[in-house]
């Protein structure tokens, strides 16, 4: 099925598919939203895989293709954007329609996580990743110094949410 | 313990939690299309200049535009269409470059500077196609007020009349407002779709931007 790229980007995709679902589980608040942001990932790392040289490893690679298209080439289906905008945050808890199996402290932490926006998001993965701030930085285009600040806020911003 | 190493500790001991999805399923993604940004752009952007090429063609083909030719002489009339045409092509080359320039593997700033950058000269371009227009439009408007002979007889009427000062104030007024419409509606038309695509684009930018600040 498919030419030898085809076959060693599915099967390497397929392998280090939970880093995909990792930045889906961050970025959207259903599991409908999830595998529609999971493709369009998928078709966006096939898109730039030739390019890929094999000297970084497939993670490494991926995960800023991800965050790409999380933050700005994935356009949100019109529904998702509405019900994101005009729901309050109390409503959004409430309708939270993940059903993974996570403890209820974790869903908290997640539903906090969906409050930041774009971008804060992005400094969250890449923490929870354990990416050092040089590498976060360099992801996003932004001084290593600026980088450490904003995620210090982030962690503030956080426990404001969680703790109002 | 912060609140993000909490779920750091689930971040990474929870690998089983979604749903595998399959080499075949894998397969079948690769074939779907994509709804990402840069496409709707480039769609839009081509369609907006076939748009003004169409516009352009149709303009030069009417009565009105013949009779032009005839007023303004055919070398004048050619360095006009020279220059509307070289503004298409310079536009569509520096359009092609940057479009060029968009790389999913690209540092998230660089990516959304070239994407936006790439709309900007769309952007550039409309605006100096809507200028050209309106200019074009006022100096056709000039040319047959002294020249067409279907208004020389209706102003000659009128003139009769002794209703000289109101004619011409009508007519320029009449053709000014009908410009200013139409120019109107086209730059309404393309900001409405403009900021429904890059409105999100555009809060994360300067939420990037901010960052830096």
């Amino acid at each position: 099925m498919g030419s030898d790229l085809e076959r060693s980007f599915v099967e390497q995709l397929q392998e280090n598919q939970n880093l995909i679902h990792k930045i889906c589980r961050l970025y959207t608040d259903s599991e409908d939203a999830h595998k529609d942001l999971f493709q369009e990932i998928t078709i966006q790392l096939w898109k730039a895989f030739p390019q890929f040289r094999g000297d970084s490893k497939f993670t490494t690679w991926a995960y800023r293709v991800g965050l790409n298209t999380a933050i700005t080439l994935y356009r949100k289906k019109s529904k998702t954007i509405n019900t994101i905008e005009f729901n309050s945050t109390i409503h959004k808890v409430n309708q939270e329609e993940y059903n993974y199996e996570e403890e209820e402290h974790i869903k908290l932490l997640y539903q906090a996580v969906h409050q930041l926006n774009d971008i804060e998001k992005a400094l969250v993965f890449m923490y929870l990743e354990d990416k050092d701030y040089g590498e976060i930085a360099e992801t996003l285009g932004i001084s290593e110094v600026n980088a450490r600040v904003k995620m210090n806020r982030i962690k503030g911003k956080l426990k404001k949410i969680l703790n109002p | 313990m912060d609140v993000l190493d909490k779920l750091k500790n689930d971040w990474n001991k929870n690998g089983d939690r979604y749903p595998k999805i399959s080499e075949n399923e894998i397969y079948a993604m690769l074939h779907k299309r994509s709804s990402s940004i840069v496409k709707w752009i480039l769609l839009i952007s081509i369609i907006e200049f076939a748009f003004f090429l169409t516009l352009t063609f149709m303009l030069n083909d009417t009565p009105s535009a013949k009779s032009m030719v005839e007023y303004i002489g055919t070398s004048l009339n050619t360095v006009f269409g020279s220059i509307d045409m070289g503004i298409n092509l310079v536009f569509m080359y520096l359009f092609y470059v940057n479009y060029k320039k968009i790389t999913n593997t690209d540092t998230v700033k660089n990516l959304m500077s070239n994407i936006l950058k790439t709309r900007k000269i769309v952007s550039r371009y409309i605006f100096i196609k809507l200028a050209y227009t309106v200019v074009m439009s006022l100096v056709v408007l000039l040319i047959l007020y002294y020249n067409d002979p279907e208004w020389l007889a209706t102003f000659h009427d009128l003139e009769e009349h002794g209703k000289s000062v109101q004619a011409t104030l009508l007519y320029f007024v009449g053709g000014i407002i009908g410009v200013s419409l139409i120019v109107t509606v086209l730059w309404l038309f393309y900001k409405l779709i403009y900021g429904l695509l890059l409105k999100r684009l555009n809060k994360n930018y300067q939420e990037l931007k901010k960052i830096e600040i």
